[in-house]
């Protein structure tokens, strides 16, 4: 007790005499190690957010309007790409999950060969560019692609529209985001020990029991990181639907390059590039709102 | 004391990939018995037990229960509970719905499921905890909610696996204790693995020695310490000190002394000599010349290590006994009883 004092004590005297106290260096150091990572969120995040949202509220002649939006949810053809790439994101992002779940579920405990073969596979997607890929798409499944022609050749009279049609950008989007969600959810699955499983089934719990009353519960968390990160990254895409998506109606970020670079009208673009921000907000804060909210179990 | 048979296991048979397993098991467990099976780690007695589980199936081999065959069965159907190593409630659930989850799958009233819930917490010692997660509790009552949500399945057969390895001694200690108590009271069958031979000495009705996936011996703790069958039993039960021996004819010959040839062994031997069945003496013509080479005070009582020219031995005594003995002195020792094995086996 007595020794506590008297080194408090020395330490005082000594940091006294260094000038700065160790806790103004220790915050300086902070500062310091958070700067750059600051300037970079204002330049490449906070300044472009401002201007467009600023460039969306102004009309040809400069002055603060709400034209662009209005444009943009009055207009046919601009409703019809909004509701097609909200349809498309949607849909893209449910079927992902329910395949990248069923995906992971079977890695998690299978133990064939076939499993172990998957397992080393399945994320090699993720490895290919999104521009090399859609080519692969088109290559497969264009009119006259593989396909095409193996059904022509077992005498099939007709191959189905596939690209440049909103299936084909359905099929891009599973392609770009189920090894990742499976990626997510198989190391969440991992994250299960046997033994919970197995007290579960001692109990006398089944097949469905076990899905909805353990794994379900115990991986929501994970389901949702993914279902934000495919919303987000679907939502955004280009690549493919710029290479083999349909000219109308068109996704968001193909209309939004088009008025920009084609038509020249930066209002508008700007208009549908917050249009999405907002969307994806709302979905950052869903997600965030979900992961802070308190959890008893502490897992 | 003829009692029935609650759990017979015969041949049974179970090897990995690896080539480990386990293997010619015969074992019949009488209602309301508690049985440890006692190994060193990786001897095997997590394999039995999971195959009696059902977490396991076996290449050969017959489990029944009440004499009926139950290997068919996935483990949900099984007459038995698990009680596994790890802490294992379901992190997601309160320590109510942890419990109430088996009664709600057998179609249980909600008013007897809260009654028994409240019942089986009081048993163990948790009143009133219903609310709590998981993470909340202590390793010690983690474990007591455990055994509490096997024993509310009253299963006919109740599986251990190791339950307090991970407690701290004196709490595994109070566990067993109470484990035992409901044993009893509840007249349960009970197999319980442990590593901990003095868990298992201390607990157990009978006990199974089991050693790179065979069993050594199966008998009740007090022979299994005054008649271990084999060396490696006498190795892995309590202390035990080893001295070198001849059999020539019926006797068992350690320098001077003489015992009695039981199992007819010939030629070199290997005999084992409890410490509390070697006494100092203090008559310089008998017994067995030996040097003190360490004296190490334990509390009430002193190990004594002593060189002789049989082997090390090493003796109890009580503290005040040994005050006047010193490293490097002279003594005479007496054995009052051995077990000898051949050196092969
Ligand atoms: N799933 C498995 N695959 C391959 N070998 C295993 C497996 N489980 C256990 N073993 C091996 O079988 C032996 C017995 O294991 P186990 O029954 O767990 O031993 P114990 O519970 O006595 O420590 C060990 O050598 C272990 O390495
Ligand atoms: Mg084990």
């Amino acid at each position: 007790m007595n020794l506590d004092k008297a080194g408090a004590l020395r330490m005082k005297t000594s940091t006294a005499k260094s000038g700065l106290s160790r806790q103004t260096k220790d915050s300086i150091t902070g500062l310091l190690m958070v700067f750059p990572s600051f300037l970079l969120l204002v330049f490449i995040v906070i300044l472009p957010i401002s201007l467009a949202v600023r460039e969306s509220l102004l009309d040809p002649n400069g002055a603060l309007s709400l034209a662009n939006y209005k444009y943009l949810f009055t207009d046919k053809a601009m409703k019809n790409n909004i509701i097609f790439t909200l349809n498309l994101t949607v849909v893209s992002t449910v079927i992902t999950l329910i395949l990248g779940y069923i995906l992971a579920i079977y890695l998690r405990f299978s133990k064939g060969r076939i499993s172990e073969w998957i397992r080393k596979l399945y994320f090699i997607p993720m490895f290919i560019p999104a521009v090399i890929a859609t080519y692969g798409i088109i290559n497969m499944y264009g009119n006259h692609g593989w396909l095409a022609r193996i059904v022509l050749a077992l005498g099939g009279d007709s191959f189905p529209r596939f690209i440049y049609d909103y299936n084909g950008l359905l099929l891009a989007n599973l392609w770009f985001n189920i090894p990742f969600t499976a990626m997510l959810l198989s190391s969440a699955l991992a994250g299960i020990p046997n033994s919970l499983i197995e007290s579960a089934r001692d109990v006398g719990a089944g097949k469905l029991n076990l899905f909805t009353k353990f794994i379900v519960p115990m991986t929501y968390k994970t389901v949702l990181v993914a279902a934000t990160f495919s919303f987000m990254g679907i939502i955004g895409s280009f690549t493919a639907p710029f290479l083999i998506g349909p000219n109308a109606p068109q996704v968001l970020g193909i209309a939004m390059q088009q008025s920009f670079s084609i038509y020249h009208d930066v209002g508008i673009a700007s208009a549908m590039a917050v249009f999405m921000f907002l969307l994806c907000s709302a979905m950052g804060y869903f997600y965030i709102r979900s992961m802070v909210k308190e959890e008893p179990a502490g897992r | 004391m003829e009692q029935t048979i609650q759990l017979s296991i015969s041949g049974l048979q179970k090897t990995y990939k690896s080539g480990e397993g386990v293997r010619d098991i015969n074992l019949e467990i009488r209602k309301g018995e508690l049985i440890s099976l006692l190994g060193p780690s990786g001897c095997g007695k997590t394999t039995v037990l999971r195959t009696i589980g059902g977490f396991l199936s076996p290449d050969s081999g017959e489990v029944r229960i009440e004499n009926q065959s139950i290997l068919h069965l996935p483990p949900e159907k099984r007459p038995t509970a698990m009680v596994f190593q790890s802490y294992n409630l379901w992190p997601h659930m309160t320590v109510y719905e942890n419990l109430a989850f088996g009664l709600k799958l057998r179609k249980t009233s909600r008013s007897e499921i809260r009654q028994k819930v409240e019942q089986v917490l009081k048993l163990v010692r948790l009143p009133g905890m219903e609310k709590k997660y998981p993470s909340q509790l202590s390793g010690g009552q983690q474990q007591r909610v455990a055994v509490a949500r096997a024993l509310l399945l009253e299963p006919k057969v109740l599986l251990l696996d190791e339950p307090f390895s991970a407690l701290d001694a004196k709490l595994r200690m109070e566990m067993r204790e109470e484990l035992r108590e409901i044993q009893a009271a509840g007249n349960l069958t009970m197999v319980f693995v442990t590593h901990d031979q003095e868990e298992a000495l201390s607990i157990s009705d009978r006990i199974v020695v089991m050693n790179s996936g065979r069993i050594e011996q199966v008998a009740s703790p007090q022979d299994i310490y005054d008649q271990p069958n084999t060396l490696f039993v006498a190795q892995f039960i309590g202390r035990m000190n080893f001295l070198r021996g001849q059999a020539v004819g019926d006797r068992i010959n350690v320098q001077s002394f003489g015992f009695h040839n039981e199992k007819g062994l010939r030629g070199e031997v290997t005999v084992a000599v409890r410490p509390e069945d070697i006494v100092m003496l203090h008559d310089e013509s008998a017994g067995m010349g030996g040097t003190i080479r360490q004296v190490m005070v334990l509390g009430h009582y002193a190990e004594i290590s002593i060189e002789t020219p049989a082997g090390l031995t090493k003796v109890f005594l009580p503290r005040e006994e040994a005050r006047s003995l010193s490293t490097g002195s002279a003594v005479r020792i007496g054995i009052t009883r051995v077990t000898a094995y051949s050196q092969s086996s």
